[in-house]
């Protein structure tokens, strides 16, 4: 007791270390497959802002986030309990350079070799049996754009009218992360790597 | 405490009025009680404690509104010093002696911990992993409760647990519903609500004990974990009551242990109870919840004034539940309740037959009241 007390000082400090270092780490993380991720382009289709804890965002789906069960290796559809919520899609750049998804796995990456021009992106699903499912809707972790205060709405409105397009940086275990957002060729914000 | 500060100056004056203790006798009882209590409960603490959690929402949403003026570093560094001038100012206030401020401070750097992970998740755009985020921001702050001893913090790190949970049942899907590990997380949080000598932290993990039995049964329909309750809980209260020395030593909870065991009972048997609201399970259930509660009444309600209010509480909600959800028809329920009334006017009887044989050498103390 008396050696906690003595310590306590330093045992806050390291304290501190541990969390600040944890943070950073996610940083360092979140940079690294900004940096050195595959770049991805899909085409935005909004669905609408909300507000939460962490600020005014955007909500966004894909044209990757609604996919058909034929795309889907080794599933039984009319016995289908899922082990397992992770989808693994494997996309190709078509000729207008928004990437189509070619082939889906639960669990692990489709089987056949990716091609040089196709990515692996990694995302989960909310359900739990498949079972007569036509489309399957996945979750990537970059449904969210997160905007300054007040400005949810007015990027909403123009999503509905133009076409945008999302650069995505894909790391080689799938995790994706927003790049850059282009209103049509206009790129419209960058992702900095910090 | 205040309420025991004023019945023990109310006993002291009228052992005083009967001739039982001198005057001087009288006011050092009176300042002894009120120098004890005093150290139990500060206000000064809790206001320390209420202005961290202010200026810590003042943080959070801060963050929240995204604002351009703050280039994001410049908010991550802000994060950054919160968190080390928290924790580090808040060890050296502690160390001189200044609790109240100190406990403050390490409160307002853990939820500084928990801002930062809102801020990056801002930062990058990343969305559906809220449930991480609570997981790891109550995991920093049950480390932070453990290496600075900290009680405030160990209750933090108790609710953001419990909040971790429900977010999990709530947003759930594939593999997302609730977490059965919960349990195992709530043995390291015992363990440092231990060492921090946090009761109001295990009070709070007892309750999420229960809550996550609750939840088992709404998003899972395991029913037998509602029953698993409201059996450990009866068995914890027979503990308290019979075996009061060991299970203070034990779970450290004083008169709350027979308070959480009574309420864990009424709670597992009263959703049990809503379940099966039509068929013959249902008297029987609503039968046992009676008994129970004037079972505790009557092992432990004389010393024990929140068990007292508890188990009114849990009669009048058993009653309300009996009434509304009916056992069959009017009549049914209405005969139910006139036998358990009955029995009760019995039991009564022969209780204050006991009471008064045992009283009445000394007829002329009264009753205590609620």
């Amino acid at each position: 007791m008396k050696l906690h007390s003595r310590y306590l000082v330093a045992i806050a400090v390291v304290l501190a270390l541990v969390q600040i270092g944890v943070l950073a780490s996610m940083i360092m993380g979140r940079a690294a497959i900004l940096r050195d991720g595959r770049e991805v382009v899909l085409e935005v289709l909004p669905v609408d802002p909300r507000d939460l804890l962490r600020g005014e965002y955007v909500r966004l789906d894909y044209n990757i986030s609604s996919l058909p069960i034929e795309l889907f290796e080794g599933l039984d559809p009319d016995n289908a309990d899922l082990a397992t919520d992770i989808v693994h899609v494997r996309v190709s750049p078509n000729d207008e350079g928004i990437w189509e998804p070619v082939a889906a796995r639960f669990g692990a990456a489709p089987q056949a070799v990716a091609a040089a021009d196709e990515v692996d992106i990694r995302g989960g699903t909310f359900l739990r049996n498949v079972t007569g499912a036509r489309i399957i809707a996945v979750d990537y972790g970059i449904e969210r754009f997160y905007l300054p205060e007040g400005e949810g709405r007015a990027v909403e409105e123009n999503l509905r009218e133009r076409n945008f397009r999302m650069v995505v940086a894909v790391d080689d275990s799938g995790a994706a992360q927003i790049k850059a957002f282009y209103d049509g060729e206009t790129l419209i914000y960058r992702e900095p790597l910090y | 405490m205040a309420g025991y500060l004023s019945s023990v100056r109310k006993d002291i004056d009228r052992w005083r009025e009967a001739g039982l203790i001198d005057d001087a006798t009288a006011s050092a009882i009176a300042a002894e009680a009120e120098a004890h209590h005093r150290r139990g409960f500060s206000l000064g603490s809790i206001l320390a404690l209420l202005a961290a959690i202010l200026v810590g929402a003042a943080l959070l949403l801060l963050i929240a509104a995204n604002w351009e003026v703050f280039p994001r570093l410049a908010r991550v560094a802000m994060i950054f010093v919160v968190i080390l001038a928290g924790y580090g100012g808040g060890a050296v206030l502690k160390k001189r002696g200044q609790h109240a401020f100190a406990e403050g401070l390490w409160l307002l750097a853990a939820i500084a911990f928990g801002g930062g992970i809102a801020l990056i998740g801002q930062m990058y755009h990343l969305s559906g992993d809220e449930a991480d985020a609570l997981l790891l921001w109550g995991g920093g702050t049950m480390l932070a409760a453990a290496a600075l001893r900290s009680g405030p913090l160990t209750m933090g790190a108790a609710l953001l647990a419990a909040a971790w949970m429900v977010y999990l049942t709530v947003e759930g899907g594939a593999g997302r519903s609730t977490p059965l590990i919960f349990p195992l997380l709530a043995l390291p949080l015992w363990a440092i609500s231990v060492w921090t000598g946090s009761v109001s932290a295990r009070h709070l993990i007892l309750m999420s004990l229960m809550l996550f039995a609750a939840l088992l049964y709404l998003d899972r329909d395991i029913t037998w974990a509602l029953l698993l309750l409201a059996a450990v809980s009866a068995a914890v209260f027979a503990f308290a009551v019979l075996r009061a020395e060991l299970a203070e030593r034990v779970f450290g909870l004083g008169d709350g242990l027979a308070v959480q065991g009574l309420l864990g009972f009424i709670t597992g048997m009263a959703i049990v109870q809503a379940d099966r609201n039509d068929s013959q399970q249902f008297l029987l259930m609503a039968a046992v919840v009676f008994a129970g509660v004037v079972a505790a009444l009557l092992l432990a309600g004389r010393g024990n004034r929140a068990l007292r209010w508890t188990a009114y509480a849990g009669f009048i909600f058993e009653l309300g539940i009996v009434y509304v959800m009916l056992l069959d028809t009017m009549l049914d329920t209405s005969g139910f309740f006139l036998i358990a009334g009955l029995t009760l006017a019995l039991l009564a009887w022969l209780i204050n037959r006991v009471e008064r044989r045992i009283a009445a050498p000394r007829s002329d103390i009264a009753g205590e009241g609620a």
